[in-house]
């Protein structure tokens, strides 16, 4: 049986019941703040893969940051990291609590947020 | 190109700062541990290609056109939905000139707007968790 969903003109005409002028864009604008809204909800569980560079400790998770295949990470919140060993496996490795241990080695520091 | 370390979940660890993703592991370039106790733990030595795994929350895809579904879970689907009208509640308030009409306007706000809450705030996890079956704890062989 197939599953009912959604979609977006199905939505709008929804929404035109009682908003018989609302604008197309402007519901569509609001679709997404919703979808935004929503993500900060843990909703969508993603996996990414992160190419490691030598001597660089920091990787971007920001809106912005791209895996190895050039597509947006769209982090909220990390789970789990896991770090590919000798085999080719991932191993799922700990995180660090006391981060007072080490911030940033000589060859790191060039990633770290300057200010503009 | 498999990496030089081979046990990562004792030579290596992370953590968040800010928006960055930090990895320190304790193994130099060709996969020997430093002896060094004070500086063990640095930057990765070594380039590998999708190294790095993570498995985290993420953010919906946006729409773009009305040909689109929406990228959550279709028992969240009705919340987008009271979203747009809380909006457009509210919109329709600030523009009314009635004052009847805006106080209406804003009581129809208010309830989807709690509606969506209660969707995504207090049900949303209940409604998606597809967790089920009976739980096993696994005691690992000590000899």
């Amino acid at each position: 049986m197939a599953v009912h969903s959604i979609s977006v003109k199905e939505l709008i005409s929804r929404v035109r019941q009682v908003f018989p002028s609302a604008p197309e864009t402007y519901i569509m604008n609001l679709i997404n703040d919703a979808l935004v809204e929503i993500g900060t909800y843990k909703v969508k569980v993603s996996h990414a893969k992160i190419s490691t560079t030598a001597d660089k400790m920091y990787y971007n998770l920001a809106d912005g940051a791209q895996d190895s295949s050039n597509n947006k990470l769209e982090v909220n919140q990390v789970l789990r990291v896991y770090l590919m060993d000798s085999d080719g496996d991932y191993i799922k490795i700990p995180r660090l609590i006391d981060k007072d241990l080490l911030l940033a080695d000589i060859a790191s520091e060039d990633n770290l947020n300057v200010p503009d | 190109m498999a990496s030089s370390i081979k046990y990562p979940d004792s030579q290596a660890m992370y953590f968040i700062e800010g928006d960055k993703l930090a990895l320190i592991t304790s193994v130099d370039s060709n996969g020997t541990t430093r002896t060094s106790s004070r500086k063990k733990f640095k930057a990765i030595s070594e380039t590998v290609t999708n190294g790095i795994l993570i498995q985290y929350y993420s953010e919906p895809n946006s729409v773009t056109a009305i040909t689109d579904n929406l990228d959550i879970d279709n028992t969240l689907e009705l919340a987008v939905v009271d979203y747009v009208k809380k909006c457009l509640y509210m919109d329709k308030a600030g523009t009314a000139t009635d004052a009847g009409a805006m106080q209406a306007s804003m009581a129809l706000s208010n309830k989807h707007e709690r509606s969506f809450k209660q969707c995504v705030q207090r049900y949303g996890v209940r409604k998606k968790d597809k967790t089920g079956g009976s739980r096993v704890v696994k005691v690992p062989t000590l000899v």
